[in-house]
């Protein structure tokens, strides 16, 4: 490997040469305050944050109503593909609800260009800045991504109060040991770039929704 | 003066002059203004934050090896591998030749200051493959063949009506009503044949993650999402100072890094690869590559005093506040890194040929109290020309009238009449309606500007004639 | 027993703008304070400083350190030089003896409305001044002294005064000393826009700490024939009509 890329020793050696130089003091203030205020009510918190993202929030009690408000979601779609993780709960949900719609399963390979709309199940969600922590185990990298609609199946055992407890979360589970991929989603795709006008559906889906059963 | 400088004043004067130029800026400042104050009172306490974000970088600056090489270490377990580039020459090298040796014809690219800083794309255009640029500014301005003007709001120089006629110019689709929604939707439609065509996705890095070898990617459209997942090969291009410790900070670097840029409590997809489709994943590349790249880093490592400008998250956050970039423009900088940190790096990345940036400053300090993570900037300003002046040596511009001008301020005789010289001197050649003309040593000012005041007895003059018992200055 | 201060006159104030000095002096006086000048005083150095001749600089520091050995309170009517003496003035002399003296001295140095609004605990210093007033915030004065709300503080102490606020008070006028020379068009694209933000408030007068932001302002403002005038915070402070 040395000989392949001679300048790795190279670059290294340059940097410990610089660090011998001790570090210029770092100015002697404290600072005790909190970063964030504490997310009181993580479910009010993530519904909130939710509509300001421009994502959709359903609210179920349960699994039979989950599978309802998916059923009024998948029917309230343009015909075509739907992409699905594959993974037993969903398995059970599509049986109940797919009403003959085409599925491709996340074990048949990646989503088709032509879907039109993922169906994963997340691995968290996050009070804080409303969004949804998936990974590779969610069906994937495209699933969150391809469709214009992506929809998300959580429970609300799920739901973290925060950024920081989410990512020591993810830490200790090893997800990026697990994963090749992971995401924090906090709204539907969307730009500024043309005269800083927000523009919803750039090259992600432009409606992200979230089914949360409450009773799990 | 270099012709770096001397193209820098010329377009400075242009930029500065050009009032629907100033007026777009303006407006889109004022909006950027609004959403950062609205995202900063989401934060129960942003000094804690900045500090807690200056403390992270500075922690894996100042062990830069130790979390490069944990970072290392973790990708190649993952399945990917790790290119150390010590240039441009070397990162471009391995990157095209991994493109030509895998057969790659076609490249989506999303947002990478790193990759305009070593030039990638007409390398790997001159091999005949397609580069093509996804997110939405940088897209505009690959098709007006322009460097982006802004590092996180490519195309803000442009208006709508701009865009629809490159479009229609380029594209061959006339949107016409200019409708920024439809716009949009134009330029998803077209990158959308080049997301799944591609054969490799490029992406930068916002940091690098040590303790779980992966690449955090902050984007809003999605075209980092689309970039890294469809493509058989995606490189990760990266400068060596991205690095940080450990996962974890990025719940706070993240909030900041999107309240600095956008305004955003965060930014829509925060992304983490950490290697190549792992098997029984659904899809995703088979090869992941990482190109740390060092162009000149290191050596500010050496300099303790200058060490913390490699803190940077670039978030744009500086530039965003610069009354200068707000009148010149991101062109006028003629570089990769624009604005107040551009200012202070390019010096040291490209040499003294771009020392005038250092100068071109009011040192108002704007940047540095809006810096995320409380690098000093202005202050880093004054250091790069203390240190120009003093290599220049004797040739330092300047070097003589200041010599003169400290004899006079050491000998105060000197200064009082030297200075009832300069007021008479002026008061005559105004007087005579000269102000402004090639005769005036104050052209520089009086030439745009009503003159300066020429008092006909200073303060010490009044203070002798009596002030020092009355306080009655007696004319 | 009345508070000794010596006056510290930045040299452009001293030259161009000596009534800016005058009325600090008339206003110290009023509020009880013993006024010295000590006047072989010339420059504190920031031209050389602020251009990289720091070699240039520092035997104006050095001079500066010894002419005001002997001050109790040391007092000047200007944000920038201020910041020099007091920010600067350590790093500038380096790791030797003359730094702990750049330390101490800096610590008795005081920017004008600093001093009479904290170091005196003042706010109503006598003044009168009926006429619309908006205020510019001179970097270095809100930047490298934390000055903010002291200025304010005091003008609104001020009996018949009204205050009306600027827009982007904050955002930089364009002086930044020989920056105004040597980048011309920026600095007056800069002073442009400051000139712009007064103009919007119908203010009759905008005032700053910084005498040189206002001899900047006042350039552009004169060009354009603008309405509104210049005056420094120490003029107002002094008027009693």
């Amino acid at each position: 490997m040395a000989s392949a890329n001679p300048s790795r020793e190279q670059i290294l050696e340059r940097i410990r040469a610089g660090l011998r130089v001790p570090a210029a003091e770092l100015e002697d203030r404290r600072f005790e305050g909190q970063i964030f205020e504490p997310v009181q009510n993580p479910l009010e918190r993530f519904q909130q944050e939710c509509k300001a993202n421009l994502m959709e929030c359903h609210l179920a009690a349960g699994a039979q109503e989950t599978s309802a408000k998916l059923a009024q979601l998948l029917r309230d779609l343009p015909g075509g593909e739907i992409y699905v993780q594959d993974e037993p709960a969903l398995r059970r949900m599509m049986d109940a609800v797919a009403d003959g719609r085409a599925v491709r399963w996340s074990t048949e390979g990646a989503p088709r260009e032509t879907s039109q709309a993922t169906v994963t199940l997340a691995d968290a969600l996050i009070a804080q800045t409303g969004s949804v922590f998936v990974s590779a185990s969610c069906g994937g990298r495209g699933a969150s991504v391809v469709a214009p609609c992506h929809i998300v199946v959580a429970r609300v055992s799920q739901l973290v109060p925060d950024l920081e407890t989410a990512l020591r979360n993810a830490t200790a589970e090893q997800r990026l040991e697990k994963n090749s991929f992971a995401c924090i989603i906090s709204g539907s795709s969307r730009t500024a770039d043309i005269e800083k006008i927000l523009v919803q559906g750039a090259h992600g889906p432009i409606r992200l929704v979230v089914l949360l059963d409450l009773e799990s | 003066m270099s012709s770096a400088a001397q193209q820098f004043l010329r377009d400075a004067a242009a930029k500065s002059a050009d009032l629907v130029h100033r007026e777009i800026i303006r407006k889109n400042m004022e909006s950027y203004d609004a959403a950062h104050l609205r995202g900063r009172s989401r934060f129960k306490d942003w000094e804690t934050a900045r500090r807690r974000c200056q403390e992270i970088k500075r922690e894996a600056i100042n062990h830069l090896d130790h979390y490069l090489l944990q970072f290392e270490e973790k990708v190649i377990a993952h399945g990917g591998h790790v290119f150390w580039a010590a240039n441009s020459a070397e990162a471009c090298g391995y990157i095209r030749d991994l493109a030509v040796s895998r057969g790659v014809r076609t490249v989506v690219k999303s947002k990478s200051m790193v990759t305009e800083e070593i030039h990638l794309a007409p390398v790997l255009e001159e091999q005949g493959i397609k580069v093509w640029e996804t997110d939405l500014g940088e897209f505009i301005v690959q098709l007006r063949n322009e460097p982006p003007y802004h590092i996180v709001t490519p195309a803000m120089h442009l208006n709508r009506q701009q865009i629809r006629d490159l479009f229609r110019d380029k594209l061959g689709e006339d949107v016409a009503d200019a409708d920024p929604q439809k716009l949009v939707a134009l330029a998803r439609r077209k990158l959308r044949e080049a997301f799944f065509a591609a054969e490799m996705g490029i992406s930068g890095a916002n940091f690098i993650i040590a303790d779980s070898g992966a690449v955090a990617i902050s984007t809003n459209e999605g075209n980092g999402r689309l970039s890294t997942s469809l493509p058989r090969i995606h490189v990760a291009v990266t400068g060596i100072e991205k690095v940080i410790p450990r996962l974890v900070d990025l719940a706070t670097l993240w909030p900041v890094l999107a309240t600095s840029g956008t305004g955003q409590p965060i930014t829509t997809y925060s992304t983490l690869i950490a290697g190549p489709r792992k098997p029984g994943e659904a899809d995703g590349p088979e090869e992941f590559h990482v190109v740390l790249i060092d162009n000149g880093r290191s050596g500010l490592l050496a300099n303790a005093e200058e060490r913390e400008v490699l803190h940077c998250i670039r978030c744009g956050a500086c530039l965003n506040i610069c009354p200068v970039y707000r009148n010149i423009g991101g062109h006028t900088y003629n570089t990769t890194y624009q604005g107040p940190i551009g200012s202070v790096l390019t010096p040291h990345l490209r040499g003294s040929d771009f020392q005038h940036l250092s100068y071109a400053s009011s040192l108002c300090g704007a940047c540095s109290s809006v810096c995320p993570v409380n690098i000093n900037l202005h202050h880093h300003l004054l250091h790069n020309r203390r240190d120009f002046t003093a290599a220049a040596g004797s040739k330092a511009s300047g070097r003589l009238q200041f010599r003169l001008w400290r004899i006079a301020m050491v000998h105060p005789r000197l200064y009082a009449v030297g200075g009832w010289l300069m007021r008479r001197g002026l008061r005559l050649l105004y007087g005579l309606g000269l102000a402004g003309s090639a005769l005036d040593p104050m052209r520089a000012w009086s030439r745009k500007r009503a003159p300066v005041p020429l008092p006909r007895r200073s303060f010490r003059a009044q203070w002798k004639k009596g002030m020092a018992l009355t306080g009655a200055a007696k004319e | 027993m009345a508070r000794k201060v010596s006056l510290f006159v930045p040299c452009f104030v001293d030259q161009l703008q000596p009534e800016v000095a005058v009325d600090a002096v008339t206003v110290l006086r009023r509020v009880g304070c013993e006024v010295d000048y000590p006047d072989d005083q010339t420059c504190c150095g920031q031209p050389a400083f602020n251009s990289g001749f720091w070699n240039e600089a520092r035997p104006c520091a050095e001079r500066f350190l010894r002419v005001f050995r002997d001050a109790e309170t040391i007092v000047c009517p200007s944000g920038s030089c201020t910041t020099m003496v007091r920010v600067f003035y350590p790093e500038l002399m380096g790791a030797g003896p003359g730094h702990d003296e750049a330390v101490a001295v800096g610590r008795r140095t005081f920017e004008f409305s600093e001093f009479l609004a904290k170091v005196m605990g003042l706010s109503d210093v006598g003044a009168t001044f009926p006429h619309t007033v908006t205020y510019h915030a001179s970097c270095h004065g809100l930047r490298e002294l934390r000055l903010r709300d002291e200025p304010l503080k005091l003008l609104r102490g001020v009996k018949g005064l009204k205050l009306v606020d600027m827009l982007r008070c904050d955002e930089c006028c364009g002086f930044g000393g020989t920056f105004a020379m040597k980048f011309e068009n920026i600095s007056v694209a800069m002073g442009e826009q400051k000139a712009d933000s007064i103009a919007v408030t119908g203010a009759e007068y905008v005032t700053a700490i910084d005498p040189s932001c206002l001899m900047h302002v006042q350039g552009i403002m004169g060009r354009r024939k603008d309405g509104a005038k210049t005056i420094h915070l120490a003029s107002i402070l002094a008027s009693e009509r």
